[in-house]
């Protein structure tokens, strides 16, 4: 599971980056997203070091934690709790930045990268 | 510890004024007087709270009543209410400027709001004592950064503010993913706990470490990673501009001295050499291209590269002198860079076409001598030259090299080329002076003069007069920088008021 982990995150991560780095700025927002996917996963690995059964805890009292999760050892639920806020982040950010590449895009009449060279001083 | 609750009164009064702001979209001049009264009343609280952080030591909020680990915790020491209060001084700075700031920009209903969530986010990453937090603040400073930029009175604004997203958006991922990487190692995000842990860390902290300064850097704009920063900021409305060449560069410093004097003060060996050179190509980088440039916008921009280099070749060093001359140089290049970029600001706002190239505002400020005085008593601080405090900072700086460099060729030879640095400052601060309030206007300026007044001078005639305030009384304020820097060899004490006992 760890392994499998390691290497969807690392695709994920090298096409984000891939993507980040094209020419089509709406590839390039993709590329972000991408990214973002890759790194909330990562996260998600961090916190399934001790245990990956969701940390839903029986009502009762109990000795031991393991004894209190129905399945087993529980994930620690703080990263997940990172993601969804990473989440919302992002979710944001990506809004914002399409709907810039939007007004980009009418403003030009291209969004290529290339052609975004008016900055200049 | 008692919770403090000054702390939360930081934060959210920005916050909440915000939100009143939104409540009152259309109705511009209560926005502004909205947005003045909360940015004096965090400036008071901020201000309050250092105090109380220098005389009683450490305070700190445990939101929802988490005892630290677990929770989040606002941590305010000496350190952060050295950032805090000149974030919180050019905070009101500003909002006192945009009262007289003709821009177009200033009139739309977005702007208040947004200006405030940008102070609440940036009074937010310097109170923060979790990581994380850290993280979703400097998130929330980049998306309101952006939105102010792309709505700019310049076309050119959206260009720009696109650019910055990408990069800043890539540097804002790679701080997660360091936070992440030192979830894993310490499996907590409280900054006391992590240095507290940190040194019986293994590999792995290492690369948190690397990660976190790379996002560091990259938000303080040191060399090369400071592509994006000379566009951004001279595209940025005069007040934005102000806050963001002045404090929120000043945000990947704070977290520099966070990362090698808190978090992981005994993997940083490496680290402080790159600094010290990244510092010195900054510097040299920084300064020959401002006298290159041609806008006077872009010339402080890229001026603030250079200053930032001052920065980090003292957080390089690492000793108490050279600690102090770091704080001390934040704060002041923080009243300095924002007095001068509202000059140019109102420099802009004296030519029909609100342009800031030197070709374009030549003569200018020509027998305008309050402009002129603060201009050049403006440059002259900027330039490190007594009585002023930039001059003080300066000598902190050289001081700090003094005491890092004994019997050390190498050391000396950077102190030398740090000296060298200063003096290119003076270079294009007279020249701008020269072209704009020294030599008379020539036939196309004299068309784009307007008749009617620009912005008003308030807000950096404040700023400037306090910089040479704390030039002639700088003994306080290097007390107090010391007291901090002093603070910051001995975790112990921010660990304990943090964990308790």
């Amino acid at each position: 599971m760890g392994a499998i982990f390691a290497v969807v995150t690392g695709i994920l991560f090298g096409l984000g980056v891939f993507q980040l780095l094209r020419r089509d700025l709406i590839k390039v927002a993709m590329g972000f997203f991408i990214l973002f996917t890759a790194i909330n996963l990562f996260l998600l690995a961090v916190g399934t070091f001790d245990g990956r059964v969701a940390p839903y805890v029986q009502p009762g009292t109990f000795e031991r934690l393991e004894d209190a999760v129905p399945n087993g050892i529980p994930s620690d639920p703080l990263v997940q709790a990172l993601i969804l806020t990473a989440i919302v982040i992002s979710f944001g950010s990506y809004a914002l930045l399409l709907g810039m590449l939007n007004v980009v895009g009418k403003r030009k009449n291209s969004i290529n990268a290339d052609d975004l060279d008016d900055l200049k001083g | 510890m008692t919770d403090n609750a000054l702390i939360l009164g930081t934060i959210f009064t920005p916050f909440a004024a915000g939100i009143v702001c939104l409540a009152l979209w259309g109705r511009n001049r209560a926005q502004r007087w909205v947005m003045l009264l909360a940015a004096l009343l965090a400036m008071g609280f901020a201000l309050a709270l250092g105090a109380q952080a220098l005389t009683s030591g450490t305070q700190i909020y445990r939101l929802g009543g988490w005892q630290p680990p677990y929770g989040i915790t606002l941590v305010a020491d000496g350190l952060t209410a050295a950032f805090l209060s000149a974030a919180s001084i050019v905070g009101f700075a500003i909002t006192l400027y945009t009262f007289g700031c003709k821009d177009k920009q200033m009139t739309r209903s977005a702007y208040a709001p947004t200006a405030m969530m940008q102070l609440t986010a940036l009074y937010g990453t310097f109170l923060t004592g979790d990581i994380f937090t850290f993280f979703v603040f400097m998130e929330l400073m980049v998306i309101s950064s952006v939105i102010l930029v792309a709505t700019a009175d310049d076309k050119l604004g959206i260009e720009a503010a696109t650019k910055y997203l990408l990069i800043s958006a890539m540097g804002t991922l790679f701080l997660l993913v360091g936070v992440g990487t030192s979830y894993a190692v310490f499996g907590s995000l409280n900054m006391a706990d992590i240095a507290q842990k940190s040194a019986e860390a293994g590999a792995l902290a290492g690369a948190a470490m690397v990660i976190l300064a790379c996002s560091f850097l990259l938000k303080s704009a040191a060399f090369p990673f400071h592509f994006w920063q000379p566009d951004f900021h001279t595209i940025a409305p005069t007040p934005i501009h102000a806050l963001l060449s002045s404090v929120v560069v000043k945000v990947g410093v704070y977290g520099l001295i966070r990362l090698t004097t808190l978090l992981f003060p005994t993997l940083v060996a490496e680290l402080r050499v790159i600094l010290i050179v990244l510092g010195i190509i900054g510097i040299f980088f920084g300064s020959l291209t401002a006298l290159r440039t041609f806008n006077v916008k872009r010339v402080l921009a890229y001026s603030t590269m250079g200053q930032i280099g001052f920065i980090l070749i003292s957080i390089g060093w690492g000793n108490t002198l050279a600690l102090t001359a770091a704080i001390l140089y934040s704060f002041n290049h923080a009243l300095v860079k924002s007095g001068m970029l509202m000059m140019a600001g109102w420099l802009a706002s004296q030519n029909k076409l609100k342009s800031s190239k030197i070709a374009q505002s030549q003569g200018l400020g020509y027998k305008m001598p309050l402009a002129s005085a603060l201009f050049f008593i403006g440059g002259l601080a900027l330039a490190g030259i007594p009585p002023l405090n930039g001059f003080i900072s300066k000598l902190a700086v050289v001081q700090g090299g003094i005491a890092a460099s004994e019997g050390d060729v190498v050391q000396w030879l950077v102190l030398g080329l740090v000296i060298g640095g200063g003096i290119l400052t003076l270079l294009y601060v007279t020249r701008l002076w020269q072209a704009i309030f020294q030599s008379p206007p020539n036939a196309q300026t004299a068309e784009l003069k307007p008749a009617g007044a620009g912005d008003s001078l308030l807000a950096p005639a404040l700023l400037i007069g306090g910089c040479v305030l704390l030039g002639v009384f700088a003994q306080p304020v290097v007390d107090i920088a010391q007291t901090i820097a002093v603070g910051l060899a001995d975790t112990t004490p921010y660990i304990t008021a943090v964990l308790g006992g």
